[in-house]
């Protein structure tokens, strides 16, 4: 039976392309960026395991005052592997800084790319700043005077996310990259720093202990850790982990946000199909047909449309995984080993459409089928009743324009729901990218804390008179929580460097201990409130007395006098590790662990913002086209419900402006509502993503909503409700006048 | 006259030839009195009713209503020609479903330059207790009522009714043609209805007998009778 009914498919589909095409469209894309994204962190995820499990990744790296002796004992003690990681900055051609290491033999093993590996007299380079700086294999590059031929383009496990200092947020390949040469040619190179690499050989809480208690025997050796960084607070190999994740958040959410979208909107277009065609149901059901037969062959819309779309868009999906891949791991400096197409991914991206759409569509077609035979052919079931919120609403007192307008969207419940939550989905969407750009640069112009242009940390301590203002920093670990890493500050009382102040624009003195804003949210802290931080290059826990709190969303720091922080510490007195200067001083390198100028920072900001203006464009395109869509298919469902009511205007002498005005324009309100409702969302949704970057950075940004990028989308959402109506005049001209007298009502 | 049809003529194309509609029509109307239509399927009335309300044009002929010769209007004069002169009654009522009764007769008040009070007008129809009603709430008599007021409230100079009674029974049916002939003493308004049944013709002023294409007859009825004594058949 079904093959006679079935042939009318594909001319109904040919009859109605535009609601059918934007279904296809939606699913396609929904399934699309399902398959790509999910495929892609999975092997993402994969990659960076095998990479750092397969190139020996480091448990943690450490500097400390003096050189460590004997090795081998310590290894066999404490049950680790030690490696000196020693390295140096090199500034190339009096511009982009190339941090130089000496080949290691067991820890962060360097992974060859592309060319080979290294032999006497070659350098192996990271191929981003490689592609930056127009460094080609076979090149020349000369370190401190002697002259490196480029062997190779590598990645190094430890450095996946290749940022200069630990503390930045943001890589810039154009002025930082990293290079490895042979060990006897580093030894050429005198470094008076002392850094190492090391990895427990036992399980994650053998490890722990045995590291705890290396740091304990360093310490009676009298010898000191400057800094330790544990590679799960190294966020040159946890960003990708983080960033991973967030790729994953938004590649299902929002196809899956696309394809509720696309639920509503197929069902709607399959009621309006059930609703004109009830007589013809009537008269099948008359001649014999049953309703489970009818109702396989109203189901066979959804699921073409979805089986095919999806078919499709996972298809699309898998083709865009490969240079997805290599974009990817060329940005986080991984090799691309292999590539694994997930069978349950590829089998969730097709059968989610399919069995969310035939759910929908077999919910309507039973409800449309509902009525008796007699009812069917006399056209009662096509008849539609008012609902209860129509019946409800008091409109007398508003102009005809607007009651009818507002009827309107009373009309369909799903319809005005799908383009409510259509329009909202495409603002915040549209304005997420535009967020983004509007909360950085907020943060980066209100990023005042910062008062000095250069800042240099020594190797080692220092003492008497600085050339610049004084401080010493380290790292701890919250006792409380997830034991979220922090750094605290030892600083001058009298510091011009730096500038914190209260919620009220009252600056602060530095004579007590001040936590940074983000820090006292995260920990609920009050003045006099006390925390307890494990040291990181101890593992002794210290007790901290907070008596401000800064309004400055910075970072979680803690800043405290630096005569109280040496003494806390046991540091030697009027000691220092660093110096913040206005001008560069000519500080000689052996001595240097870090040097850093905050135009370096502006220069890794405007390199990121010119990155992410791609994304923004991407991501406003995709809204665009879900708006788009939308807003087209909403419009073509209205004309189709109110063919008759045009028609009939046009007999009462309505022109056409007058008719445009009222059926066209009767959305705008919906619109308008779509995108105020896109705004909480988009705060929401920003909000939880800029707490998730807190949490694993030290980055921490407030939701700046920008009244000129809320205007530009406004009027970007306009355009394209002004282009729809554009389209739709011409169809609106088209329908006859003799639409009205046909029988029916509607 | 307030109607004057003369030689109208309007074919339509049916395959590789053309059908003849109205073979060379002539028919007049006096201002102020109610016209009838008769004729089986066929006839050529719509295509007549449709050409005199400027829902379509005739191949040749003159169509003279109130003054104007509508063949010569282009189609925004048709428009206003629509708006300001006309008042259609269907068959099916063509309610806008969604719009209450007030709502409805809004439609026409909304585009009127001088539309006559609302309620009045649903008050003479019998309806004003129910204007916040929707039309599904309605019998067929009212909807029709419903729709008779959302032409007569533009104050129209005629009044075209296209089977107002096809989808009634009998007692509604007499009900609206009282309420049409209620309209046509109380407004002055020229109505001219088509229909299949001949009953109607009684309360006519003047009834035209049309058949494939043409005008086989047309009388001027002397002895009009008011709707609620008419008959039956």
């Amino acid at each position: 039976m079904g093959m006679i009914l079935d042939r009318r498919i594909k001319r109904t589909f040919a009859a109605n392309k535009a609601p059918y095409i934007s279904s296809f469209i939606l699913i396609m894309a929904s399934c699309l960026l399902f398959t790509t994204f999910l495929l892609l962190t999975g092997n993402m995820k994969a990659l960076s395991d095998s990479f750092k499990h397969d190139y020996a990744l480091e448990d943690a790296h450490f500097t400390t005052d003096k050189k460590l002796d004997g090795l081998s004992e310590w290894e066999s003690a404490y049950r680790i592997r030690i490696e000196e990681s020693a390295y140096f900055d090199e500034e190339i051609q009096h511009g982009p800084v190339l941090r130089v290491f000496a080949e290691s033999e067991s820890l962060n093993r360097y992974a060859v790319r592309e060319g080979r590996r290294l032999s006497g007299g070659d350098i192996v380079i990271n191929p981003t700043f490689a592609k930056a700086n127009q460094i080609r294999i076979g090149d020349s590059i000369r370190i401190k005077d002697v002259s490196f031929k480029v062997s190779g383009l590598i990645s190094l496990p430890n450095y996946i996310y290749p940022l200069k200092k630990e503390s930045d947020l943001l890589i810039d390949e154009n002025n930082f990259g990293f290079a490895v040469i042979g060990k006897e040619d580093y030894a050429r190179f005198p470094s008076g720093t002392h850094d190492y690499s090391v990895r427990g050989a036992g399980s994650e809480s053998e490890t722990d202990r045995n590291l705890a208690h290396f740091k304990s025997a360093l310490k009676d050796r009298n010898i000191a850790i400057l800094q330790w960084t544990d590679v799960a607070d190294n966020p040159r190999v946890t960003r990708v982990a983080a960033e991973i994740a967030g790729i994953e958040t938004v590649g299902s959410i929002i196809p899956i946000a696309i394809l509720l979208l696309t639920s509503v909107l197929t069902g709607t277009v399959l009621w309006r199909m059930l609703q004109r065609e009830a007589g013809m149901m009537g008269t099948l059901y008359a001649i014999g047909y049953t309703k489970s037969e009818l109702t396989r062959h109203y189901l066979k819309y959804p699921i073409l449309l979805s089986l095919s779309a999806s078919v499709i868009g996972t298809l699309l999906g898998m083709a865009a995984l490969r240079p997805m891949l290599v974009t990817m791991t060329a940005n986080y400096n991984m090799p691309l080993d292999g590539m694994n197409y997930k069978v349950s991914i590829l089998l969730a991206s097709v059968m989610m459409p399919l069995i969310l759409l035939t759910a929908t569509g077999y919910t309507v077609v039973r409800r449309g089928l509902k009525s008796t035979p007699v009812e069917l052919i006399r056209g009662r079931s096509g008849t539609r009743r008012i609902g209860w919120l129509e019946r409800r609403v008091k409109l007398g007192s508003l102009g005809f324009a607007t009651k009818f307008k507002v009827r309107e969207q009373f009309r369909s419940i799903p319809r005005s729901l799908f383009l409510l939550l259509g329009v909202a989905l495409a603002t915040t969407l549209l304005l997420f990218g535009f967020t983004i750009q509007s909360s950085l640069d907020s943060w980066m112009r209100a990023d005042s804390v910062y008062k000095y242009k250069h800042e240099y940390i020594f190797n080692s301590f220092q003492q008497g008179t600085a050339p610049g203002d004084p401080f010493s920093l380290a790292s701890f670990k919250l006792k409380q929580g997830e034991g979220k890493s922090l750094t605290v500050f030892g600083i001058n009382p009298d510091t011009k460097s730096i500038y914190l102040e209260d919620g009220k624009g009252h600056a602060f003195h530095y004579d007590g201990v001040i936590a940074t804003k983000p820090l006292a949210n995260r920990l609920r802290l009050k003045p006099g409130d006390s925390i307890e931080l494990e040291g990181k290059t101890d593992s002794r826990t210290y007790t901290v007395t907070v008596d401000r709190i800064a309004d400055s969303y910075n970072g979680e720091f803690i800043y405290m006098p630096l005569a109280e922080f040496n003494d806390m510490l046991h540091y030697p007195k009027d000691s220092y590790l660093g110096i913040w200067s206005k001008d560069h001083l000519d500080i000689p390198e052996e001595k240097l662990f870090s040097a850093l100028s905050i135009e370096d920072v502006q220069k890794a900001y405007n390199s990121f913002s010119r990155r992410l203006q791609v994304v923004l464009g991407t991501t406003s395109a995709i809204a665009f086209l879900i708006g788009l869509t939308v807003i087209f298919v909403v419009t073509s469902l209205i004309m189709e419900e109110n063919k008759g009511t045009i028609s009939m205007m046009k007999v009462l002498g309505y022109n056409k402006k007058e008719v445009n005005r009222l059926i066209l324009n009767s959305s705008a309100y919906l619109v308008a509502f779509g995108f105020l409702l896109g705004i909480p969302l988009l705060f929401v949704s920003l909000s939880a993503m800029f707490r998730l970057i807190a949490q694993s950075t030290d980055f921490n940004m407030q939701v700046q909503i920008n009244f000129v990028y809320l205007l530009l989308g406004f009027v970007i959402v306009y355009v394209m409700y002004g282009s729809t109506k554009l389209l739709s005049r011409r169809k609106i001209k088209k329908i006859p006048l003799g639409e009205a007298l046909k029988p029916g009502l509607e | 006259m307030f109607i004057q049809v003369a030689e109208l003529r309007k074919s339509y194309p049916s395959g590789n030839t053309r059908t003849d509609v109205l073979k060379g029509i002539s028919m007049s109307l006096e201002q102020g009195e109610i016209g009838v239509i008769l004729g089986p399927s066929g006839s050529g009335k719509s295509t007549l009713l449709h050409i005199l309300g400027g829902l379509d044009g005739g191949d040749s002929g003159e169509v003279r209503v109130d003054g104007v010769d509508i063949s010569r209007l282009h189609d925004q004069q048709l428009a206003g020609y629509r708006r300001e002169r006309i008042g259609y009654v269907f068959q099916f009522y063509n309610l806008i479903p969604n719009l209450t009764v007030g709502e409805n007769v809004e439609v026409a008040t909304y585009i009127s330059k001088s539309p006559l009070a609302l309620d009045r007008v649903l008050e003479a129809v019998g309806l004003l207790d129910k204007k916040n009603r929707f039309p599904t709430e309605l019998s067929g008599g009212e909807q029709q009522r419903v729709a008779i007021a959302r032409a007569v409230v533009k104050n129209p100079r005629l009044l075209l009714c296209d089977e107002p009674t096809g989808a009634l029974d009998s007692a509604t049916s007499r009900d609206i043609l009282e309420l049409l002939q209620h309209v046509n003493r109380t407004y002055g308004t020229t109505i001219l209805i088509i229909t299949h049944n001949t009953a109607i013709s009684r309360m006519a002023h003047r009834v035209f007998k049309m058949k494939d294409g043409a005008i086989l007859e047309q009388a001027v009825n002397e002895t009009v009778i008011s709707a609620e004594r008419m008959e039956w058949e």
